[in-house]
């Protein structure tokens, strides 16, 4: 989240979108209905009306999959009847840079584009410079080519027509919602826009965020209360996790994991750290390097010396273009490259793709370890319905896993609010801590390499990692220490110390870091600052409820990301009654501004957009591997025959998998598979349900898969309320109660019905009688940039079941 | 520390001392006379954070004799003002769940069962197993002859369940093994 | 002075922290349940259930309303179920918060004269015990100044407890401005019942017993207006009524 869930009850309209928040983030809707009842504008665009729906202003039905088509029709209408934010977007904004000639728009693809290797070359897409590096811009926005302009072309296309059309959403509708939402272009009015998985598990997903971006960018969404791009994150520490980078392609605080062609630090560095010529733009990523060898200290301690390029050579190196996310790991492992591994807190048997794949592939690992609090679809996957028990040769290592209220430590919410939780009481039986786990396997496996050598052993054993698992001390590692006396800006540091923040963390080896977004969050002056529970606020900050003192927010205890976006040029609140920060000529007010340097006009005075290289909001971004604009393209199984928008049926970089018989997808509009499906969380089960499935009253609330389907369709089928069905789609089957309901309507698409189900992923076999994986319906696609699958939108058919065997 | 137990009793008359104490950990006994059958009268208070969605909801976790025996919302925590939806109702219930798996648990080639094992077996045997894999399939060097220290075969999934230490902890663990194939609930 | 609940359905989410919160402060074990078409799950009350979130979904010309009732007692000001008790003590009425308990000794009473004299269909029997069960207010955590656990667990305000008066206050407020996009707002039986409900819709739409039901009894008594049998002047004749489902 750019801002954090107390702030959503600022907002004077609030666009829920790719989001179920009232479901899914049940408690997020305390500020929804709070703004509401101030007056906010609510709009919830969904393809079901669902409970957000039903505590929204409105709702506006929208076909899976088509939210590009939407919002860049709202692009289109705020460009068209200058509903934009005038001074914000030329001021704060890239809308006066100049883009390149090579930039071109053609078919559905934008230039540079290599139909062989389906990617992009992206330096086609570069702002023009002048010979002194900066970025040509025109302010006056005449220049064909400046931004502003490029967008209004792009977006010309999106015509209520034909946005209608694709979408199935009433051109009523379509402006109904764009009025709402675009009255917020003013410097006195706020939106915020609230999205989840409902936008990224889509082929287009990312685009789907940008697109959010250039609106709320538009419109001066954001830095100001009540504004900004709302992502509400899926899972419980899912913020922290991916600051911690979980992920194959990142390492800690969002650097790029190292790759064969930085060979060493330096190259490294080179690579990752971004300059800008403009001497007003602070490039905040440009202090990269700061951070790497920092986190090199941190992991490698008194081994990570100038000389030895601080043991960089000894990480692992990805080759360049290798994708080990989970989509390639399951389709290496169903092709036997893959060995043994590790599981935690994970259920991929039931929360993964085309599930029936992702099943048959544990069965050719030799070894699996698994952390967990209960049994699952994963951890018994060996004696799953239909599987031979005797046929599957892998060994398991099931670990039973301390429960939250069992252990302390921080987690990290949507609004990246660090919290500290307490330890109840001891883990019941024999259960440990996930900490506990990695530390004693890897004292062991430390063991063994210095006793008996073996593969690069000094990449593991001049590794500092914590002979016991002690989450204080954790904490501690994870802000950083100075490693040895320092004097900066004029004061001394000790060697031991903790580093105050992260502007302190430095290039030399003088400090550690496991991640400096958290550094900061324990000082010597005021130690745990996640253990926080003061509720005292300033009035200043009691009108935006910012609570500022109550835990600790990363980074630097910022409450509003790009709040300095949420003043003019001198430091003045955009609105006043809702200010986020102020200028009072000597200093900043409110929040923690974004850099503490005096407001733009002023002498010394920066830009706002401190992270981006220019300094500037992103409506055009370069960076994408799927274009600098979003683009509408078809989920990777559609309906249609075509895409009405170009030529281009899907996005042209999607990323695919082809290792198994059950990586297929239908053709487009294919006559055997005519329904759209898309696959949700529940309010009353957990993501695969199952720890929730263990829940007293939760089972009872939600006992069984369901299928949410329309009169309309269920009456073509002729499939009653309650009757079982089956879903069939070219992966797979599943049964499951049909939930016939009003709150889903047909969609007029290009002129022909269209029928849309809905169905949780919850239900997994372990439970008897409750049904099995919706996810052996789902496809093994996902987006470019992120490879995060296309779980919202496939094709399907529904029909009555003739046996019942899964419920 | 300062707590003031916002939305306890908001209405129920002034001058009402209230159950919450301020302080972490503390006995509730001493501050209050009971009437009999409370069940949480006696109880230590222990703030906890409910582990599912991202809206991050503090909670209170009630113990008596080394048992959790309730669990509700903090009415501190600003963003929930001490609620909970249903799932984050059923802590206590997931927490004492008989279901809860307890002991390590092995499950050998071939096998419809699982066994339990102890605790140092289990470790001992993991860390061999992946020493073993390690030594066996560890890239030095890719197809072009340049230095990769990888580990392909070997994957780790998880977790957004753990803890910010927790995942620090098993980042540097998976690095310092040269894991590549790594990737958790950020995807799903 | 009595404690009185407002339950404004209009800002509530569904979300059943009250119902599962309610059921694990209890200790009520979990109930077998089927997936019948409906969200609404267990299909009624029951005696492992005091509080269930009924749904209710409407079509009103073009849009839809999905109408969400978090139902439980009423704590009836006159109880009506209590008159048709024999026990002296097996219904007690709390002076001190108003709260309508059941004791033990409800296991002596006839269970279907105690159901068919609630005009809201509250009263179920727990078949181990035999006794009959419902709603304590939470009476317990009520005496030691802490919030019942449905109200509690609401973070969206839907549920607001305290003292009558306070309460009806907020009601009135809080119906004026409901009142505003929802003409056919109304709180139902204020007059009668210590948990006031909320509702911006005709009560029928979200629950047949959402208001009082006098039909039974007054069929028996035609001269009898609904304030009397509330007021439980009139002999326990509501026929036993089959589960409402939604």
């Amino acid at each position: 989240m750019t801002n954090h869930y107390t702030d959503i009850g600022n907002a004077d309209a609030i666009l829920i979108i790719g989001s179920n928040a009232a479901e899914h983030h049940p408690i997020s809707f305390r500020w929804v209905l709070k703004a509401k009842e101030k007056g906010a504008t609510v709009i919830h665009v969904d393809p079901k009306f669902s409970r957000t729906s039903a505590r929204s202003s409105y709702h506006v039905p929208l076909r899976s999959g088509t939210d590009i088509a939407f919002m860049g029709g709202m692009c289109k209408y705020i460009l068209d009847n200058k509903k934009y934010f005038a001074e914000y977007v030329n001021e704060y904004t890239n809308a006066s840079f100049l883009v390149g000639e090579k930039y071109s728009f053609k078919d559905g693809l934008f230039s540079g584009f290599d139909p062989a290797k389906k990617k992009y070359d992206k330096s086609q897409w570069a702002f023009e410079k002048d010979e002194k590096g900066l970025v040509k811009r025109d302010k006056t926005f005449q220049h064909p080519r400046c931004v502003i302009n490029v967008l209004k072309k792009h977006y010309e296309r999106y015509n209520l027509d034909l946005v209608s059309q694709v979408t199935g959403v009433s051109k009523e509708n379509l402006v109904k919602v764009y009025e709402s939402f675009a009255a917020t272009g003013r410097p006195d009015k706020a939106g915020t826009i609230m999205y989840a998985l409902g936008w990224t598990q889509h082929t287009v997903g990312v685009q789907n965020i940008r697109l959010a971006g250039i609106v709320q960018l538009l419109l001066g969404n954001f830095g100001v209360a009540g504004g900004g791009i709302n992502a509400l994150r899926g899972e419980p520490n899912v913020q922290g996790s991916t600051d911690h980078a979980l992920l194959y392609g990142y390492i800690p605080g969002y650097h790029n994991a190292p790759y064969a062609n930085w060979k060493t630090l330096e190259e490294y560095q080179k690579g990752n750290t971004p300059k800008t010529a403009d001497p007003m733009s602070v490039n905040w990523w440009g202090n990269r390097p700061k951070y790497i060898v920092s986190l090199l200290k941190g992991w490698f301690g008194e081994n990570a010396t100038k000389d030895n390029d601080f043991c960089y050579g000894l990480l692992p190196k990805l080759d360049v273009g290798m994708d080990c996310s989970h989509l390639f790991l399951f389709d290496r492992m169903y092709q036997g490259r893959i060995k043994g591994g590790f599981i935690f807190g994970h259920n991929p048997c039931q929360s993964f793709p085309n599930s029936n794949k992702v099943r048959k592939a544990f069965d050719k690992l030799d070894w699996l370890v698994v952390g967990e609090v209960f049994h699952n679809e994963t951890t018994d996957n060996f004696r799953r319905p239909g599987a031979d028990p005797r046929k599957c040769k892998t060994e398991v290592f099931l670990l039973p896993s301390a429960y939250r209220a069992e252990k302390e430590g921080t987690i990290s919410n949507s609004g990246r609010w660090h919290m500290w939780h307490y330890k109840a009481i001891e883990p019941i039986g024999q259960c440990k801590s996930m900490g506990w786990m990695f530390v004693e396997i890897m004292k062991r496996v430390r063991a063994l390499y210095a006793k008996e050598g073996g593969a690069l052993p000094e990449a593991i054993l001049k590794h500092d990692i914590p002979s016991e698992f002690n989450a204080e001390e954790m904490n501690r590692r994870i802000n950083g220490y100075f490693t040895r006396d320092v004097e900066i800006g004029g004061k001394q540091y000790k060697k031991g110390q903790l580093v105050p923040g992260f502007p302190l963390l430095q290039a030399d080896g003088s400090t550690s870091s496991l991640c400096w977004v958290y550094c900061g969050g324990y000082t010597e002056a005021e130690g745990n600052l996640s253990k926080r529970r003061d509720l005292t606020q300033t009035p200043m900050q009691a009108k935006i409820g910012l609570y500022p003192k109550f835990a600790w927010a990363w980074p630097m205890n910022r409450r509003v990301l790009y709040n300095r976006a949420s003043v003019d040029k001198n430091g003045k609140p955009y609105n006043p009654a809702k200010a986020v920060i102020e200028w009072d000529g000597k200093a900043w007010q409110g929040d923690v501004p974004d850099g503490g340097q005096p407001p733009m006009a002023q002498k010394g005075g920066v830009y706002p957009f401190i992270m981006t290289t220019d300094g500037h909001g992103q409506l055009y971004g370069p960076g994408r591997e799927d274009g600098p604009l979003p683009e509408h393209y078809e989920p990777a199984e559609t309906p249609l025959a075509q895409n009405p928008f170009s030529p281009q049926m899907n996005n042209p970089c999607m990323k695919k998998v082809s290792g198994s018989e059950y990586d297929v997808l239908c053709k487009p509009a294919d006559p055997r598979f005519p329904i759209v499906l898309t696959t949700y969380s529940m309010t009353e089960h957990w993501c695969s349900g199952s720890e929730t499935r263990n829940g007293n009253g939760l089972l009872e609330a939600e006992p069984q898969q369901y299928i949410e389907m329309s009169p309309q369709l269920a009456a073509e089928r002729g499939i009653k309320n309650g009757d079982v069905v089956e879903v069939e789609s070219l992966r797979g089957k599943v049964q499951a109660v049909a939930m016939v309901t009003i709150r889903i309507k047909p969609f007029q698409v290009m002129g022909k019905t269209v029928h849309l189900v809905g169905m949780p992923f919850a239900f997994g076999w372990t439970k008897p009688k409750c049904g099995d994986a919706t996810n052996r319906l789902t496809t093994s696609v996902g987006d470019p940039n992120t490879t995060i699958p296309e779980y919202k939108a496939c094709m399907v058919n529904v029909r009555k079941a003739t046996k019942v065997t899964e419920l | 520390m300062s707590v003031s137990r916002r939305g306890f009793i908001k209405l129920l008359g002034a001058g009402t001392a209230c159950l919450g104490l301020s302080k972490l950990g503390v006995d509730l006994a001493p501050a209050q006379a009971y009437a009999a059958g409370m069940k949480i009268e006696g109880a230590r208070e222990v703030i906890s954070i409910c582990p599912f969605c991202s809206c991050g909801c503090n909670t209170l976790v009630h113990v008596k004799d080394g048992r959790i025996i309730n669990v509700e919302g903090d009415p501190d925590y600003p963003i929930s003002a001490g609620g909970l939806c249903a799932k984050g109702a059923a802590l206590k219930s997931l927490h004492t769940s008989s279901e809860r798996l307890t002991r390590p648990l092995y499950r050998a080639p071939g096998s419809a069962k699982w066994v339990e094992k102890d605790w140092n077996w289990m470790l001992d045997t993991i860390a061999r197993k992946v020493k073993d894999q390690r030594d066996k399939d560890f890239t030095l060097k890719n197809a072009d002859g340049v230095e990769v220290n990888r580990l392909e075969s070997v994957f780790s999934l998880g977790s957004s369940q753990m803890s910010n230490e927790e995942c620090a902890v098993a980042h540097q663990s998976l690095r310092s093994l040269g894991i590549v194939h790594m990737d958790h609930q950020a995807r799903v | 002075m009595p404690k009185a609940i407002l339950i404004d359905t209009t800002r509530c989410t569904a979300c059943r922290g009250c119902q599962v919160g309610c059921k694990e402060w209890k200790n009520y074990p979990a109930v077998a349940t089927k997936q019948r078409g409906t969200h609404q799950n267990p299909p009624d009350l029951g005696p492992y259930n005091v509080k269930l979130v009924r749904f209710s979904e409407h079509q009103d010309g073009d849009s839809v309303k999905w109408l969400f009732f978090p139902d439980a007692c009423r704590h009836c000001l006159e109880v009506p179920c209590k008159s048709g008790a024999e026990l002296e003590d097996s219904i007690i009425v709390d002076k001190e918060t108003g709260a309508v308990i059941y004791t033990e000794k409800t296991a002596k009473e006839n269970f279907e004269t105690i159901k068919s004299s609630c005009p809201y269909d509250i009263p179920r029997l727990d078949p181990k015990t035999r006794r009959i069960v419902k709603c304590d207010m939470c009476i317990d955590r009520v005496k030691k100044n802490l919030l019942p656990m449905c109200v509690k667990s609401c973070a969206m305000g839907a549920m607001t407890f305290g003292e009558r008066s306070d309460i009806l206050k907020i009601a009135a407020e809080r119906l004026v401005a409901v009142q505003k996009e929802n003409p056919k707002a109304q709180l139902c039986d204020m007059e009668n019942v210590n948990v006031i409900y909320l509702v911006a819709e005709a009560p029928s739409k979200y629950h047949k017993f959402a208001v009082a039901d006098a039909s039974d009894a007054m069929k028996g008594d035609p001269g009898m207006t609904r304030q009397q049998m509330l007021a439980g002047k009139f002999a326990p004749l509501r026929k036993l009524a089959g589960p409402a489902q939604g």
